[in-house]
């Protein structure tokens, strides 16, 4: 495993008391896996992806857990030696929203250098950002144009080409194409499988849109309001899931075979005012009266295959 | 009669342009063509789906089409009960009483409501504009209103700050039916929302085009949603209607190399296509609005294009009955 999260818990100070964003979280990514966090605004899963990067400020803070990556628990390294050992090196992000994330007054390619050269990339940085554009399909001479005169589906390609500057072995990337268009998201996906396939990298990716992450997930974990409510292989999540959650979600999918989505009635409960028993009874239609009362964990069904549900 | 007509029109766009000049300091005077020449009516409890990408001037058509955005050539009719007003030329009393029956829903409910209103005063402000005063008249329309969006009148007194995104989106559809419209264009209400509210509000989107009478302009630029939500289907590509038909048809028997790929791109479920690369039969991504390829549009980046298709604009014709193509 080049990533292992375990019991990962972030809770969020507030006046109405802690927010439980992530609250006992456990999450693998395989060498040359891609991996799918997915569930519904509000569900923890960007806090996840911030926690293992080391992101999380005040009022936010990590009251238990491990991520382990390539064996070390990066939560115990320091913040200077995570910056300079792990962030871009060895795990590099690319954020929702990401496209807007480069600063307007530079090019593209002096941002792209600019990463090269804080992490003292050794070699030709030129000759590099030319590379990178080249990765990401796009035309080297991009990299001299400023960030608005790309377009969305550019920008977004020569974001990634930017995390993937020093080479790193793990990709974490939060909603890659939300806000693109339908032929855009398709080609940025297909750009991931090709990282993946040609240069082994580890990709996590976060997103609400199952339907994307069906077509190139190996693994799928499905997150609500901040537990772990299933995962398995992608075929066991999206041919065969057994939280009713997760069968809510993919029936709400809308395909051109679909001719009407049902979507799931009510809303996630009060982070920091949580009801006791199971987060997803309220809206559940095979609520039992045990799902009321205790909380289920997580239950092996199959190896590498578990779901939190008392009907299981 | 031009392409695409229909027996009992609500709204009628007759070869609608609209046409955004820009100049920039000391440079040449640029013209986006966002809308030209496009044809389309949308019918009383008909919903139309208006499909494309962004830049391709869907919204804009919506803006023009309740009045919003003045064309620069072309005539907007709204019909009720026999009778067909300019909406374009409406101006003063006439525009007041127009507004009324032609209304629009955002995409971003975060931003299409002011969060700190209570819930009834942002109901109550539009109702009020439109004549309506009497507070007691006003809960009673609010409470009917609220059932048929699936919001309980718990939250009237509410800030609008406190509700969720699918809380307000109904919000704003309640908003809109409280006028009751003719004619409503929902901009791509659903893109914002999570999956298990889309279908929520689709669903209350159908229900209010069939029991209502509303005709309907859904604009969005998912392939999936318009055909589980829409009659018809017009995609536009760059300012222009590229195809228009049932929406069974359209999704099963694309004509146009354009809406072949829009379907070519729409997801499914499947696992099995993890190593597989993807192959749309589109190249590169929309060009600029402003300098448009000669002859079709689409040729660029169409896979089929002739050489005939540099040289000449392909007009509208009527492949099957009621299924158009350009």
């Amino acid at each position: 495993m080049i990533l292992s999260v375990r019991d990962l818990t972030v809770y969020f100070s507030s006046p109405r008391g802690e927010v439980k964003a992530v609250d006992g979280v456990d999450l693998d990514v395989a060498e040359g896996e891609i991996v799918g966090l997915a569930g519904e605004s509000g569900c923890g899963k960007t806090t996840l992806s911030l926690a293992i990067t080391r992101l999380i400020y005040p009022p936010g803070h990590v009251v238990s857990g491990q991520v382990n990556f390539e064996g070390r628990d990066i939560l115990q390294v320091s913040i200077n030696d995570f910056r300079v050992g792990y962030r871009w090196k060895k795990i590099a992000m690319v954020f929702q929203g990401s496209m807007n994330g480069f600063t307007p007054v530079f090019t593209v390619g002096d941002q792209i250098k600019e990463v090269l050269e804080i992490h003292e990339y050794q070699g030709d940085a030129d000759s590099r950002t030319r590379e990178l554009m080249k990765m990401v399909e796009l035309d080297p001479t991009i990299a001299g144009r400023y960030p608005h005169e790309l377009s969305g589906g550019q920008k977004q390609r020569a974001f990634i080409a930017m995390a993937l500057a020093m080479d790193p072995p793990f990709l974490i990337a939060d909603e890659p194409t939300t806000a693109l268009d339908v032929v855009t998201q398709v080609s940025i996906m297909n750009l991931l499988k090709r990282l993946r396939k040609d240069r082994q990298i580890s990709i996590l990716i976060i997103t609400h849109d199952l339907a994307l992450l069906s077509e190139i997930v190996d693994r799928a974990y499905i997150l609500y309001a901040g537990r772990m409510a299933e995962f398995g292989t992608a075929e066991e999540i999206f041919q065969d899931p057994k939280h009713p959650y997760t069968k809510g979600l993919i029936a709400s999918i809308p395909t051109l075979k679909t001719t009407r989505i049902e979507g799931i009635a009510g809303f996630m409960p009060d982070l920091a005012n949580q009801p006791p028993g199971c987060k997803f009874s309220s809206r559940c239609p095979y609520a039992m009266e045990i799902c009321r009362k205790d909380e289920p964990q997580l239950k092996i069904l199959q190896e590498g295959r578990r779901v939190a549900c008392w009907l299981y | 009669m031009p392409a695409g007509s229909i027996e009992e029109p609500v709204i009628t766009l007759e070869n609608v342009s609209v046409f955004f000049s820009k100049k920039k300091l000391l440079g040449p005077l640029t013209v986006v063509k966002a809308v030209d020449s496009v044809s389309l009516q949308v019918g009383n409890g008909e919903i139309v789906g208006l499909v494309g990408e962004s830049g391709s001037g869907k919204t804009t058509l919506g803006r023009t089409a309740i009045g919003l955005q003045r064309s620069t050539s072309g005539r907007i009719l709204f019909t009720q009960d026999g009778t067909s007003v300019d909406v374009g030329a409406a101006t003063g009393r006439e525009w007041r009483s127009l507004r009324k029956h032609l209304q629009i829903i955002f995409q971003d409910p975060f931003s299409s409501i002011d969060p700190n209103m209570r819930v009834f005063d942002a109901l109550r402000i539009p109702l009020q504009a439109q004549g309506v005063k009497d507070k007691k008249k006003i809960q009673v329309m609010v409470t009917r209103v609220f059932e048929s969006v699936g919001l309980s009148t718990d939250v009237l007194w509410d800030y609008v700050f406190q509700l969720s995104g699918g809380q307000r989106q109904r919000v704003s559809i309640a908003r809109v039916l409280l006028l009751n419209p003719a004619f409503i264009v929902a901009d791509e209400a659903v893109s914002m929302l999570d999956v298990s509210l889309k279908g929520d509000i689709l669903n209350i989107m159908r229900k209010i085009a069939d029991e209502l009478d509303v005709g309907i302009l859904f604009i969005t630029h998912e392939m999936a949603v318009a055909k589980i939500i829409a009659d018809r289907i017009a995609v536009m590509y760059l300012g222009n209607l590229v195809e228009l038909g049932p929406a069974n048809e359209v999704v099963a028997k694309p004509l146009h190399p354009y809406t072949q790929a829009l379907l070519q791109a729409s997801p499914t479920i499947d696992p099995s296509l993890r190593d597989t690369i993807r192959t749309i039969n589109i190249k590169g991504e929309i060009p600029n609005s402003t300098a448009f390829p000669s002859g079709c549009r689409f040729h660029p980046r169409c896979p089929f294009a002739m050489e005939r298709c540099t040289n000449e604009v392909p007009g509208m014709r009527e492949v099957e009955r009621g299924h158009y193509v350009s």
